[in-house]
This record gives structure tokens, C-alpha cells and sequence, in this order.
């Protein structure tokens, strides 16, 4: 409670997280911002698992307003309203670790123990904060989302549709990041495995994402119930922190 | 009650407090509403900290109302508010009189209200005329807590009011519990948007630093503490202030609890509490906060000294605080840790008790509270006649959203196999109605399925009919336009029902723009409406699709006779929503797809006045004025449209009617550069938005890119573009093309004033979405064309800006503008065209002309940002604006003080050596001023030598200096 949590750029990261970026442009800017900022965190600097997770998040966000940009989706109005709130939801947890509150999902705060390090590898890393964020903000995303909208969460939408035009590009996305990461050695592994991390990492965030659609129409249907809401929130911030943890255990450095 | 709750000081908030206050009654003093909503974590003193402030204000005089939202999800709507005005009733002494029978009226309002169509917004209404009425001119204060909880219609009522729609001086103070946020709260959109608002604050409350939680142990304690305990009291509490207190009565007490959460805190003290108070705390945890001393004692059925000793006793453990109205929990949190204690047999006893005292005693949200106790009782059959009546009730205060829940529950109760004679039919349509009106379309549509299912066979026409409806509100058209195709195919359909069908569905093909077809199925439904009796309103329906098909389908002298036709079929008929709406599509026909502007405003007034005889004014009238207004802002009567304005928002309107205004009007402020008032009504609209709206997100900031502009915040233009860019359909290529137009206009003029780099990556992207516009509505219908080619020319225009403005770019656009009949863009075209004639040095004659057409249309419509662009241009090309002087440069810039060192020089030199000072080139001074780089350089020369300096350094020194003295 005495150590600001973020060290030397705990200014910075307190200045940035009092805004609350309303449109997706504002998202990119802040995500954008805050990678300079996670880089020059000690003890591990360019290595911060967080920092992994968010050049990826970045990368993704930004694909997804060029996609805006470019006329890629049906419902452009709810695509932007959730990709600001699912994003607000990753500002609201650091906001949370900020002030050190009992309050932040562990889902999270599995991840942002480690920027203390030990150092974890950058892809179980990266994966462990897409977890958190698919698993566990996603589904409270989306039924926000749908609320504001006066919409709703059905099967074959339009809505559906984009939110699942997000996959390709998580697809497009993860193949290049993924070679990014790779240093000297391990391209000989990934040359010996082929494709198959690849393969591996799109399917779990295609499977996790179609998982937070499920979830979210549970949500959806339990949502004027704030004790059944909050049980659910409960059930899915421990099945993701669990899923993170081993992520970022021995056992998540296979994945890469 | 004895409670010392409050007890110790308030610590390391003053601060808050200051602000808040200031917030609240610094900004309401000024005419106008102002909130804020405190946020943070349980136990962090929210509490505490608005009733602090309320205090406070009350003692400045203001009058301050507080309530809180209920927990039970099936609470009735605007509860805080009806809650607040009986305790500020009870408040009152007899020596305000007339403060009390106007908090009295405004209850009996409540009493009075019946369901109707548009009763919502109607009611709103009344709600701030009663308001009104209680303030007498005073400040006005409405503290909510728990505002986690708030029903759907307080949450619509508080953006109202913030809008600054009820015309009230009214602020609003209001505690969010931020645990609730995180998971998927509807106020978490809302609380978005609103923090980008001038007049409202959203204040995260944070927890205490060292200092202060020392300095509130020490007070609670009595002395100061001890190193080590600090230390304790640090670590284990967070800074959480209620952990702090409670952490440091034990220090003080002598107990050494190793509770360090809140839960732990309550656990220790329930296993502390003697017998008879944890009845008492069981009792409170399963009622509805505040529960009344003498239900209290119902419930328990204990002898009233034993009943205080006990109650005494849960207040003495802080478990319980007991106030005028009842006793709460101390904490929500006391709840939950007892939740785990009681058998559910002893929980259901204390329900049923609850109901049997509550049966007797009518009170406050009698029905609600009996339905939730009747259930947790386990007596279904006793439950649903409370759960009906309360949905009832809730639909008679137009809350859906409630009453939808009611609804539910009472169908659930109903599947419990028992003793019960109930008409489910009526049961599953009730609720599905009170799903669509709420929004529900999933849900709704679901009901009617279970419905059919009831009936069994194939389903009737009505159930078809009905079906569409739902879909068309969810936006699922196909299967919208399957279902009318099934109703017409229906072997019940009666001729009434078929007419029905087509008419709504030729409206639905409409929207869809598929005109042709649109137009086939409105004659089919006004052939069927023919023979049928008293079908004006398919009439109208029908009609409205035909017009506007034909106006579509270029045949606009058929679409228009049809529609008037149907405007003498509603006023026979002598329905009043049938003559209102067929009032508003004649005239969206006029000055929509037609563009004959001056009659669609006289039809559009016209129909404002009727309607409001038939008693329609605030809801049809509004939207007709609204047309009116937009007509002839675009003809360019300005004044006229202004006085309507206030015309219309006095009949009050709420939701998008309130909008649609607050838009038009914004536009005139715009137009006319009043900065202020622009601003205030962006605001007043983005509140309501934060409701939700996205249909109005694009205009609004439209104009806010518009606003910035004017003030010269180029790149605010861009950010406001840049959202709307990301979140409009790219179907909707009017709206689109508008937004694209302002967006290049931002670049070109941060390229001309350079007080902004201008973006390539936007320019790149704009230019991208304009070229998309124009392929799209290269297939869209003429009147949409028309709209989109004057923004297409003026986009087409600005771009030429950014690598030497096209005359003839500007000349296209200007001619475009003047064909639609919409002199302000017309006259900005102009302005540009002579700008850049004037920057080629070519046809100055014509430039000239140009400028002063410009300046006489901007002067007539009032438009001062215009004017004096226009102005300023004219004065640095020495062009004369007064119309009867052609000639150009016989106007100088005048002359300054005669007496100081620039005496000298020329008034042409003067402006040289003004932008030399500001440290352009003589490139660039040459631009400014539409002469060559040469000449310009001649001029220096001659300042140099007049001046008698040698660098453009000393000779700025010497204009500066000058322009100080």
C-alpha cells in the first residue's frame, strides 16, 4: 500500500487512467500512451507481461478501427459503443490495482503480480491478459453494451455478426504477433512445430470469445438480479483467474 | 432512536466537500442544472459525505430533497424521488405552509396519475412543474443514494432535469456504489458519457492516505496513537474509513479484533450480539429498508420493552441505525453475512409475518413489498394478485421496465402447480406488451411464442400482426416482413386486419427503402381500407408510404396528392393522432424528398396549432414544430426560426422530442457564433443521449465539430469527426456526408490558419468515406442524391484547399446549395470561391461580386462568424463590401495613432509589417494578401528604409512596440 504500484510511472499512469476514452479513436490513443508508459516499468521494462498483453491489445484495437474506418462491419454504433467498454473494463482494473482495492478481478490481478517479475515469456503473457479480458470482461461488455443500445444479445444479428468479424481479426492479427515474440532459438522451434501454436492460440481465442457470447446472454437474462449477476461475475472471474495462473505457470512457457 | 453513527469527524474530505458544493450551487445559481455523482467502494463514507453536503446547502438556503434506491428489483418506479418528497414532507414545519401543500400536490399528482399514451413524458413534465412549485425560486437539491439500484424511469427523470428540460435550477447529488459498475450496470454507459460534461463531475472517491486515517483513529480513539497501532490500523484497513473507525472503537474499547474486512468486522459482531437482537437483525435484514418500529414489532410479536432493549442493542454493535422513518442495517453488507445464518424455514416465517402485518396496514409500495414477501413466504397464490397489482401500479406510472418484472414474476408464480385459477392468456400478454414497450424484444417476442403455444393450432392474424410489430422494434425486418406475410396469408384475417398488415408493412419497406415495393403494398392497403369503416389510421399509414415511394420513384406531384387526400380522410374520421400524423408526413413530405421548403413550413405550423387543439401539442406539435424549425433554417430565416423554437420547447417535451429541438436550435446558435449557447445545448443533448439515442450521436456531433471550428479548435473538429466517423452506418449517407464535409473543412482550415498540423491520415480517410458516399448514393433515390451531391461539391471543395483552393470547385458547390434553396451554404461557397479567385489574383472583379453577394446573405440571416470571415477577407484584399461601391481599394485599413513610429508608412505597408511581426514569409504574406512574393518584397524594402532597420527582426521590435503603446 506504501509502494505506488506502478513506480516511477505511476504519475503518468494515474494522470492517463483519470480520463475515460469515450470513442474508439480515444481508446487507441490511450493504449497507444499507456505502451510507452509499461515499457519503462521496472524491473522488467520492455519485458512487462502487462506491457505484452498490451502492444497486442493495441495491435488489435487498431485493426479494429481501421476495420470502422473501413466500412467492415453492419452495426459500426454498437461495434464502437463495445470496444469502448470492453476497454474501459482493462482501465477500470488497473484503476483498481491502482489503489490497491480488493476489488480488482482476479482474473487480473493474476497478471499484474507479475510485472514484480518473476519474468513470464511474452506470448503466455500476452494470452494470459487476452484471457482475462475474453474470459471474463467481455461477456459484462457486451450486455452493457446491448443495455445502452436498448438492443440484445441474439443468435444470427447483426450484432452477432460483427462480434464475431472481431475473430478474423484476432486471426489476422495473432500469426504476425506471434512471430514478433520469437527470438534467435525459438524460430527453429517454430519451424519444427509449423503452424500449430499458431493454430492453437486462434482457436483458444475463437473458443473463448464464442464462450463470452454464451456467457454474456446469461448475463443478459439474470441482469435486473444483482445477486444472481454478481454470483455469475464471481464464477467467471475465478474460472479465468484459474485459466490465467496456469498461463503464466512453467507450464504457459510451453505454449511458446 | 439513539445512533452514534456519525459521531466521528469527518476527515481528509473537506476538500471534496468544497468542490462539491461549489459544483452544486455555484453553477445551478447561474440559471442553470448542475450534478455530481460520488463513486467508490463500500464503507469509503459515500453516505455520509451527502448527507454532510446536504447539510450544508440547507443551511445556505437551498432546499434539498434526499431519497435512496431500493435493492428489490422489483421496486416501483420513481420510488427515490416519491421517498424523498415524504420525508422533506415530514421536514417541513407548519410555518411553510406554502412549501408543504406543494410538496403535498406534487405527491397527489403521483396518486392521480393514469396510464395513457405518451404519459411518460407528460408526466416528467409535471414532475418539474411541481418541482418548481416546492423551490418557490430557491436553490433546488436532490441527493440520491444508492443510485446503483435507481429504476429506469428516476434514471430518464434525472437526465431530463440535468438537460435542463424541466427549467428548473436544479442540482443533483448522487452516490454510485462502484463494486456494482464493475459488473454490467446500465449506469456505467451513462456515467461515460456524462463525465465529458461542463456541468456534471463524476468524483471517484478514493480511500484515505496515511495522515488521515491516523487523524481519524486518533479522533475516534481520544488520543493519539501509538506508532505500532498506526501502523495496524494503516495496513489493515486500506484507508477504507469505516474499517478505520471500527478498527480504531476496538483499539479504544480494548478489544484486539483481528477482523481487518468489512465482512470479518460484522461476523465477529453478530456472533457478539445477545439473543433477542439478533431477532431484531434477522428481522431488518429480511424486510425492505426502513422498516418501520411498529412493523417491527408486529413481525416479532415481543413485548415493546424487550422489542427497544433489543433494538438498542443491534444499534449499540453497529449492526443496526435507527432513524425517524425506521431502522436499517448499519451496512449492505450486514445482509449478506447474515443471509448464511437463518434455516429457510425461519426465513420464510419472518416473510410471511411481513406480509400478514403489511396485508393490514396499506403503506408505501404496498404491492411490491407484499409480492416480494408473499414469495420469499412460499404462498404463490397469496403473491400473485400483490404481483399483479404491482405491475399494474408500476404501468400506471409509465414504468414498463418495472412493470415488465411484475409481470414476469407473476407468470412464474402462476407456473407453481397449485390452487390457481388464473387466465395465463392474459397473463403472457400482459407481460409481453410491457416487454415491447420496455424494450424487451427478445423477451417479448418469446412470450408470444409461448402464447401461441397456449392457444395451440395455427396462430390467429392479431398474433402475426402483433409478432411484426416486435420484430420491426428489434430491427429484425426480414422476419418482420415474413410475419406481415404470414397475417395477409392467415385464413382469420379479417378485411380490418388485412388492411392493418399491408399498411405497416408498406411502412416497414419504406424504412428499408425499398420504395417499389413499398408503394405496391400501401395501394393494396388502401384498397382494403376502403371498405372497411373507420380505418383512417391505415389510411394515414398507407398514404404516407405511398407519398413518399412516389416522391422517391420521381413521380412527387402523385406522392403529395395522396397525402392530402389522407389528411382530409383523418380529419373526417376526426381521430387526433390520425390527423397529427397525418399533419407530420405531409410535412416531412414537403421538406423532405420534395424540398418545396416554404410550404412544408406552412403546412408544418399549421399542423402544430391544430394538433395542439386537439389536444397534442406537447407530443405532435413538437415534432411538427420541429420540421418548421428545421425548414426555415434552412431558407434561411433564422429569426423565425428561433421564435419557434421557443415556441415549442415551452410545451416541455421530453426523449427524442426534446432532442430533435435541442438540435435545431443548437444549429441557429452555431449559425449565428453565439458560442455560449451552442455549447449549452450540446451539453443538454449529449445528457440526454447518455440515456441512450445513437439515431442523434451524428448531428450532435456534427454541430459540436461546427462549434469547435468556429472557436478555432480545429483539431476538437477532428476528434468529434473522427467519432462520428467510427460509429454511423455507412447506409446513412445524408448524415454521413455532412459529418465528411466538416471533417475536411476542420483540415483546410487548420492548413489555412496554421494553428493546427493538419492530419494526412484523416484527410486520407475522409476523403476515402466521401468517395464511398458517392458510390452509395449513386443508387439511392433523387431526394437523398440532391442532399448528398451539395455536401459531395462542398467536400470536393475543401480538399481543393489544402493544395490552393479551386475556384471552380467552390462555383460547382455554391450552384448546388443555391438549387436546393439553402442560402448559408451557398454563401459560404462564395466566400471560399472569392477567396481563392483572390489568391490566384485572377478575375478580381468577380471576386468582388462574390464577396459582397456573401456578406449580404450572411448579414440577413444574422450569421456573425460568416460575416466577419467574410469582413476580414475583404479588408485584406481591400475589397468593398458596401454594394453601391464597385470599385476595390478605396477602403484602407485605418490608421492607427498618428503620432508613433510607423507614422511613415503606408496602410499597405502597415499590414506587411503586421504579419512580418507575426513571422511569416514573404511567401506567405503574399497569400494572405493576394499579392506577389515580389511586391511583398518591395514593401519590406520601403519599411526597412523607413524604419530605418536592416533585419525583419528590428522591424518586428519597432511594430510591436508600437502596438503595445
Amino acid at each position: 500500500m506504501t509502494e505506488p504500484v506502478w513506480g516511477p510511472v505511476q504519475r503518468d499512469i494515474v494522470d492517463l487512467l483519470a480520463d475515460h476514452p469515450a470513442d474508439v479513436p480515444a481508446v487507441v490513443d490511450h493504449l497507444t500512451k499507456l505502451q510507452d508508459m509499461l515499457v519503462r516499468l521496472p524491473p522488467l521494462e520492455d519485458s512487462c507481461p502487462l506491457a505484452d498483453f498490451n502492444r497486442l491489445y493495441l495491435t488489435i484495437t487498431s485493426s479494429v478501427l481501421d476495420g470502422l474506418y473501413d466500412d467492415r462491419f453492419v452495426d459500426p454504433v454498437f461495434l464502437s459503443r463495445l470496444d469502448v467498454e470492453f476497454a474501459a473494463r482493462y482501465f477500470d482494473a488497473m484503476r483498481l490495482w491502482t489503489d490497491s482495492s480488493p476489488g480488482t478481478p482476479k482474473a487480473w490481478s493474476c497478471l499484474f503480480e507479475r510485472m514484480q517479475g518473476p519474468d513470464a515469456r511474452p506470448l503466455p503473457s500476452a494470452a494470459a491478459g487476452v484471457n482475462a479480458h475474453i474470459n471474463f470482461d467481455l461477456p459484462f461488455a457486451l450486455v452493457t453494451t446491448f443495455d445502452h443500445l436498448e438492443s440484445e444479445p441474439v443468435d444470427g444479428s447483426d450484432q452477432h455478426h460483427d462480434y464475431l468479424e472481431i475473430n478474423n481479426i484476432f486471426a489476422d492479427k495473432i500469426p504476425g504477433l506471434r512471430r514478433g515474440y520469437l527470438e534467435r532459438w525459438q524460430l527453429l522451434i517454430d519451424m519444427l512445430n509449423g503452424d500449430i501454436d499458431d493454430w492453437y492460440q486462434g482457436e483458444l481465442v475463437e473458443y473463448t470469445r464464442d464462450v463470452a457470447w454464451r456467457n454474456a446472454q446469461k448475463i443478459w437474462r439474470c441482469r435486473h438480479d444483482p445477486d444472481a449477476r454478481e454470483c455469475e461475475r464471481t464464477r467467471l472471474d475465478d474460472n479465468a483467474a484459474a485459466l490465467g495462473r496456469l498461463l503464466l505457470s512453467p507450464l504457459g512457457a510451453f505454449l511458446q | 432512536m439513539a445512533s452514534d453513527v456519525d459521531t466521528a469527524p469527518l476527515v481528509g474530505r473537506a476538500e471534496l466537500v468544497q468542490t462539491v458544493r461549489s459544483a452544486l450551487l455555484g453553477d445551478a445559481a447561474h440559471g442553470q442544472t448542475a450534478g455530481v455523482f460520488l463513486t467508490g467502494e463500500s464503507g469509503v463514507g459515500k453516505t455520509r459525505l451527502l448527507g454532510e453536503i446536504g447539510d450544508r446547502l440547507r443551511e445556505q438556503g437551498a432546499v434539498v430533497l434526499t431519497g435512496s434506491c431500493l435493492d428489490i428489483g422489483d421496486a416501483s418506479p420513481l420510488h427515490p424521488l416519491l421517498q424523498a418528497l415524504r420525508r422533506f414532507d415530514a421536514e417541513v414545519s407548519t410555518s411553510h405552509a406554502r412549501t408543504s401543500s406543494a410538496v403535498r400536490g406534487l405527491l397527489q399528482m403521483f396518486a392521480d396519475e393514469t396510464a395513457g399514451p405518451d404519459g411518460a413524458g407528460a408526466l416528467l413534465e409535471r414532475v418539474s412543474r411541481g418541482l418548481h412549485l416546492i423551490a418557490e425560486g430557491r436553490p433546488l437539491v436532490l441527493i440520491l443514494d444508492d443510485l446503483q439500484w435507481v429504476d429506469r424511469s428516476t434514471r430518464q427523470l434525472l437526465l431530463y432535469l440535468l438537460a435542463g428540460l424541466g427549467d428548473l435550477q436544479l442540482s443533483v447529488l448522487a452516490a454510485v456504489r462502484a463494486e456494482s459498475l464493475q459488473g454490467a450496470h446500465p449506469l456505467r454507459r451513462v456515467l461515460t458519457e456524462l463525465r465529458r460534461l461542463r456541468t456534471v463531475r463524476v468524483l471517484d472517491l478514493a480511500p484515505l492516505g496515511r495522515a488521515d486515517t491516523e487523524t481519524l483513529a486518533a479522533a475516534v480513539v481520544g488520543r493519539t496513537l501509538t506508532t505500532d497501532a498506526a501502523e495496524q490500523v494503516w495496513q489493515r484497513s486500506g484507508g477504507n474509513p469505516f474499517v478505520i473507525e471500527e478498527l480504531a472503537r476496538d483499539l479504544r474499547d480494548g478489544r484486539d479484533g483481528l477482523s481487518e474486512t468489512l465482512r470479518e468486522i460484522f461476523l465477529e459482531r453478530v456472533d457478539a450480539l445477545p439473543q433477542h437482537a439478533h431477532a431484531v437483525v434477522h428481522a431488518v435484514a429480511a424486510g425492505v429498508e426502513p422498516v418501520q418500529h411498529w412493523l417491527l414489532a408486529q413481525v416479532l410479536g415481543m413485548p415493546e420493552d424487550e422489542l427497544i432493549a433489543a433494538a438498542r442493542a443491534a444499534v449499540a454493535h453497529r449492526l443496526l441505525v435507527g432513524a425517524d422513518d425506521g431502522y436499517r442495517l448499519r451496512h449492505r453488507l450486514v445482509a449478506e453475512v447474515l443471509a448464511h445464518e437463518l434455516l429457510p424455514a425461519e426465513r420464510s416465517g419472518l416473510h410471511r409475518r411481513y406480509a400478514e402485518a403489511l396485508t393490514a396496514a396499506p403503506g408505501e409500495l404496498h404491492q411490491a413489498r407484499l409480492a416480494h414477501h408473499w414469495r420469499l413466504a412460499g404462498e404463490p397464490a397469496r403473491a400473485l394478485p400483490a404481483a399483479v397489482a404491482a405491475a399494474q401500479e408500476a404501468e400506471r406510472l409509465h414504468g414498463y421496465a418495472e412493470a415488465h418484472r411484475h409481470w414476469s414474476a407473476a407468470l412464474q408464480l402462476a407456473a407453481d402447480p397449485g390452487p390457481l385459477t388464473v387466465d395465463r392468456v392474459e397473463l403472457l400478454e400482459n407481460a409481453a406488451e410491457a416487454a415491447h414497450h420496455c424494450g424487451e424484444h427478445a423477451r417479448a417476442l418469446a412470450l408470444l411464442e409461448e402464447l401461441a403455444a397456449l392457444w395451440g393450432g395455427e396462430p390467429s392474424c392479431a398474433l402475426h400482426i402483433r409478432r411484426a410489430r416486435y420484430l420491426a422494434a428489434a430491427g429484425r425486418s426480414a422476419l418482420a416482413e415474413e410475419e406481415y406475410q404470414r397475417a395477409l396469408e392467415a385464413a382469420d384475417c379479417s378485411p380490418r386486419d388485412r388492411a392493418t398488415a399491408a399498411a405497416r408493412l408498406a411502412e416497414l419497406l419504406l424504412h428499408l427503402g425499398r420504395y417499389a415495393d413499398a408503394g405496391e403494398r400501401a395501394r393494396e392497403a388502401l384498397a382494403l381500407a376502403e371498405k372497411v369503416e373507420g380505418s383512417a389510421t391505415e389510411v394515414v399509414l398507407a398514404s404516407s408510404a405511398l407519398g413518399f415511394s412516389d416522391a422517391c420513384l420521381e413521380d412527387p406531384d402523385a406522392g403529395l396528392a395522396v397525402m392530402r387526400d389522407a389528411l382530409d380522410t383523418a380529419e373526417r374520421a376526426g381521430q387526433p393522432e390520425d390527423v397529427a400524423c397525418a399533419y407530420l408526413h405531409l410535412a416531412e413530405l414537403l421538406t423532405g424528398p420534395l424540398n418545396i421548403l416554404e410550404e412544408g413550413v406552412v403546412v408544418a405550423r399549421r399542423g402544430a396549432e391544430r394538433v395542439a387543439e386537439l389536444g397534442l401539442g406537447r407530443t405532435w406539435g413538437t415534432r411538427l414544430l420541429a420540421i418548421a424549425i428545421n425548414g426555415l433554417f434552412r431558407v434561411g430565416q433564422w429569426a423565425e426560426a428561433e421564435k419557434v423554437v421557443a415556441a415549442a420547447l415551452r410545451h416541455r417535451p421530453s426523449g427524442a422530442d426534446a432532442v430533435e429541438l435541442l438540435l435545431a436550435r443548437c444549429r441557429l446558435s452555431v449559425g449565428y457564433g453565439d458560442i455560449e449557447a451552442a455549447g449549452r445545448d450540446l451539453d443538454a443533448v449529449a445528457t440526454l443521449l447518455a440515456g441512450g439515442g445513437a439515431r442523434h450521436v451524428i448531428p450532435l456531433l456534427t454541430l459540436r465539430s461546427g462549434l469547435a471550428m468556429w472557436e478555432g479548435r480545429h483539431d476538437v473538429a477532428r476528434l468529434a469527426v473522427q467519432r462520428g466517423l467510427t460509429e454511423s452506418r455507412s447506409d446513412d449517407v445524408m448524415i454521413l456526408s455532412a459529418l465528411v464535409w466538416h471533417g475536411l473543412r476542420a483540415e483546410a482550415e487548420a492548413h489555412a490558419s496554421r494553428t493546427v498540423e493538419v492530419d494526412p491520415t484523416a484527410v486520407r480517410r475522409l476523403r476515402d468515406v466521401a468517395e464511398r458516399v458517392a458510390r452509395k448514393s449513386a443508387g439511392a433515390a433523387r431526394p437523398v442524391r440532391s442532399v448528398v451531391e451539395g455536401f459531395l461539391a462542398l467536400c470536393a471543395a475543401e480538399v481543393s484547399r489544402l493544395n490552393g483552393s479551386d475556384p471552380e470547385l467552390w462555383a460547382v458547390s455554391a450552384a448546388e446549395w443555391d438549387r436546393r434553396n439553402h442560402p448559408y451554404p451557398a454563401a459560404y461557397s462564395r466566400l471560399r470561391q472569392a477567396e481563392a479567385l483572390l489568391a490566384r489574383r485572377s478575375r478580381l472583379a468577380t471576386a468582388g461580386k462574390l464577396l459582397r453577394e456573401a456578406y449580404r446573405v450572411a448579414q440577413g440571416l444574422g450569421a456573425v462568424p460568416l460575416t466577419s470571415e467574410i469582413r476580414e477577407l475583404a479588408g485584406r484584399a481591400r475589397v468593398s463590401l458596401d454594394v453601391h461601391d464597385t470599385t476595390t481599394g478605396t477602403r484602407g485599413v485605418p490608421a492607427g495613432a498618428s503620432d508613433d513610429e510607423l507614422t511613415a508608412l503606408t496602410a499597405r505597408e502597415r499590414e506587411v509589417l503586421a504579419l512580418v511581426a507575426e513571422g511569416l514569409t514573404n511567401k506567405e504574406i503574399g497569400q494572405r494578401l493576394f499579392i506577389s512574393e515580389r511586391t511583398i518584397g518591395v514593401h519590406v524594402s520601403h519599411i526597412f528604409d523607413k524604419l530605418q532597420v536592416r533585419t525583419r527582426v528590428q522591424a518586428s521590435a519597432i511594430q510591436l512596440r508600437n502596438q503595445r503603446g
